[in-house]
């Protein structure tokens, strides 16, 4: 069945605008009802969040179906604009809205529809689609009205925050303000020469730990922005309502006392006994391990936020903890006899990496990766050689170099069928705002019962670019550049934030297994800060770099800011 | 399963999975390809998803049937009683 071709829709520009004539029947429809006949309409478009679509419907639960045979399911629902009947049209099939549209009545012809679905005027006797500035114009109005009404309300109920209403100080308030307020900047060393931030921690019974933890999380620039602008405000939190308790408001309360810029250490003790509540096997005076504290307390974060707002855990955005730490690792098992690759995705908070068991062992395909700052005289990679240092992206490297599954652990190839000797390779699908690398210095082994620490020393630099580690490189790498067929995934990482990220804090291990201490190393204004618990002090920064590093933080380097060598000046 | 609103919603979900995976875009070309071939005078609607329909059927990407059709699954065990 052929549709009739309307050959009269020729252009027509006005106001430079280029619109399409109307179809004689469009014409005819307008001479008839008058100069707006479409704004009759406007009480009846309804445009449907989240697309921001515009719908036609008489009420909003309405089901439409064609008056003629009642389906409602065919893809195009048709409303008549003279009568609102409502008929379906499948062409080449059967168009009930054809058949309508022969229908005259005195007063009116019922030639032109509108889909009910997509807001757009159809003629039903040129059997096209046909365009009238009038009618685009209410539904742009609707969609004017509909956000005006669904911004604010929305927000007051689901965020509890008031209105906004402009505010500007009377002469009173100016004066109150300016008299107990004390400029930010005023340190051009009068205020001792401590950045503000920077505030001893009381150890509260072997709760170096924590403390140091804590630090580096203080300094942290997407979690310490987070609750510095009142993002999580402690007074007005749900989940406090009743018994539960809330680590994200006792770390709310801890930045505050934290920036406050009162310089006495401050004791965590509220926030240690919430830890506690929240991590009770951990609970005690004994030494505990730094890392499994930090992943405690994100985890105490997460907790709280993903009760209250049914968040989805995709792309780690369920709460700040997750939005600031969360990457994703890719899994990919290689089968040695046929090739198939299975491929599996992982979150993850941290990257946990082992120090190579003996000296030296860090030379490998370093050829392929990029230069790194590194200490040793000698350039890029080989210095690692060399030296026979162990260095933070040598144990990348080996985080992410092909491992051949023993016979022991055979895998299931699933195009062979049976078991197969496979190889086994990591690699970054996505990294995080802020990457913490653990350093597995403590290990357990309880097949001989004991635990020893692993003390060698590891370098790390003050700049990281993690290009090298991510799925895209990695892949690359494994077919030589050749053309392979990407899954819908890979592409994505062309929008990837930048593989470049800046150390801005070191939680270093000092001492034996049982009885050590930790202590963070702060980097603000391009200096190094020690804290000690309590004390801190300004250190240089050979001292950090000569440090064991136990837990590094690396920030992604467009939310590091690289203040100005001289405080003070703006 | 369209009185729940439930119909709409997937319908909505389909949507953002396919403009995600570049399907919708891919078949705005194919009708800009078919409009200018055919001049832009004497191509009708209906003509276009007539062109499209079998072509955009063929092209949807495995995962996200999968995944449609799971939802479809769980809401159909979901309501049955």
């Amino acid at each position: 069945m052929s549709s009739k071709i309307n050959h009269h829709h020729q252009n027509d520009k006005t106001n430079g605008q280029i619109f399409p004539q109307p179809c004689p029947h469009l014409a005819d429809f307008h001479a008839r009802n008058g100069t707006k006949p479409f704004r009759a309409i406007q009480d009846c478009l309804h445009i449907k969040p989240p697309g921001g679509r515009a719908a036609i419907r008489r009420d909003s639960s309405e089901v439409p179906r064609c008056g003629v045979c009642g389906d409602s399911s065919c893809p195009r629902l048709y409303a008549c604009m003279a009568c609102a009947a409502v008929s379906c049209h499948v062409p080449p099939h059967s168009s009930h809205v054809a058949i309508h549209a022969t229908k005259t009545s005195s007063a009116c012809s019922h030639e032109i529809a509108v889909d009910v679905d997509r807001a757009e005027l159809f003629c039903c006797a040129c059997r096209d689609q046909v365009y009238d500035r009038d009618f685009d114009a209410a539904v742009v109005l609707a969609h004017t009205t509909s956000i005006i009404q669904s911004s604010k309300p929305e927000n007051l109920r689901k965020r509890r925050r008031i209105d906004y209403r402009p505010w500007s100080p009377d002469l009173r308030e100016r004066s109150l303000m300016v008299n107990n307020a004390s400029p930010i900047d005023s340190m051009s060393s009068s205020n001792g020469d401590l950045p503000r931030g920077l505030r001893g921690l009381n150890n509260l019974g072997n709760t170096c730990f924590m403390n140091s933890v804590l630090q580096a999380l203080f300094h942290t620039p997407p979690l310490r922005n987070y609750f510095l602008s009142d993002r999580h405000n402690r007074y007005y939190c749900q989940s406090k309502n009743g018994v539960r308790l809330c680590l994200a408001c006792d770390l709310d309360t801890m930045f505050s006392a934290i920036f406050c810029g009162d310089r006495m250490p401050y004791s965590p003790a509220k926030f240690l006994y919430s830890w506690w509540r929240h991590a009770s096997n951990l609970a005690s005076y004994e030494q505990q391990d730094a890392h499994e504290f930090f992943i405690s307390m994100l985890d105490g974060i997460h907790e709280k936020v993903e009760k209250d707002q049914h968040k989805p855990r995709r792309n780690g955005d369920c709460c700040i903890a997750h939005r600031v730490f969360s990457g994703i690792l890719r899994s990919d098992v290689m089968c040695m006899a046929c090739g198939f690759t299975s491929t599996t995705f992982d979150p993850c908070v941290d990257f946990s990496l082992d120090l190579e068991p003996n000296q030296g062992s860090s030379m490998k395909t370093s050829s392929t990766k990029t230069n790194h700052s590194c200490n040793c005289e000698a350039d890029g990679m080989n210095s690692s050689q060399n030296c026979g240092i162990s260095t933070l992206m040598g144990c990348l490297d080996r985080f992410t170099r092909p491992e051949r599954l023993g016979s022991d652990q055979k895998f299931f190839c699933q195009q062979c069928q049976v078991r197969q000797e496979s190889l086994k390779q990591m690699s970054i699908r996505k990294l995080p705002l802020v990457s913490c690398f653990h350093i597995k210095r403590f290990e357990h082994s309880s097949v001989r019962k004991m635990s020893r620490k692993v003390d060698r020393y590891l370098q790390f630099p003050l700049s990281l670019d993690m290009a090298p580690y991510l799925s895209s490189s990695i892949l690359r790498s494994r077919f030589g550049n050749r053309f392979f067929p990407f899954d819908g995934d890979e592409s994505n990482t062309l929008n990837e934030p930048s593989s470049e990220f800046e150390l801005f804090a070191v939680v270093t291990h000092t001492g034996k297994l049982d009885a050590g201490h930790y202590v963070t190393y702060l980097r603000l204004s391009n200096k190094w800060y020690k804290c000690d618990d309590a004390w801190i002090t300004e250190v240089n920064e050979n001292t950090v770099r000569a440090a064991q590093g136990y837990m590094m933080f690396y920030v992604q380097k467009m939310l590091y800011y690289k203040a100005s060598e001289k405080q003070g000046t703006s | 399963m369209i009185e729940s609103g439930e119909k709409e919603r997937l319908k909505e979900l389909l949507r953002e999975r396919l403009i995600e995976c570049g399907w919708r875009d891919e078949m705005k070309s194919l009708c800009r390809a078919y409009t200018r071939k055919k001049g832009r005078n004497n191509v009708t609607v209906d003509d276009l998803v007539h062109v499209i329909t079998p072509k955009g059927r063929a092209s949807v990407p495995d995962p996200v049937k999968a995944e449609l059709l799971q939802r479809i699954r769980s809401f159909l065990a979901s309501t049955a009683t």
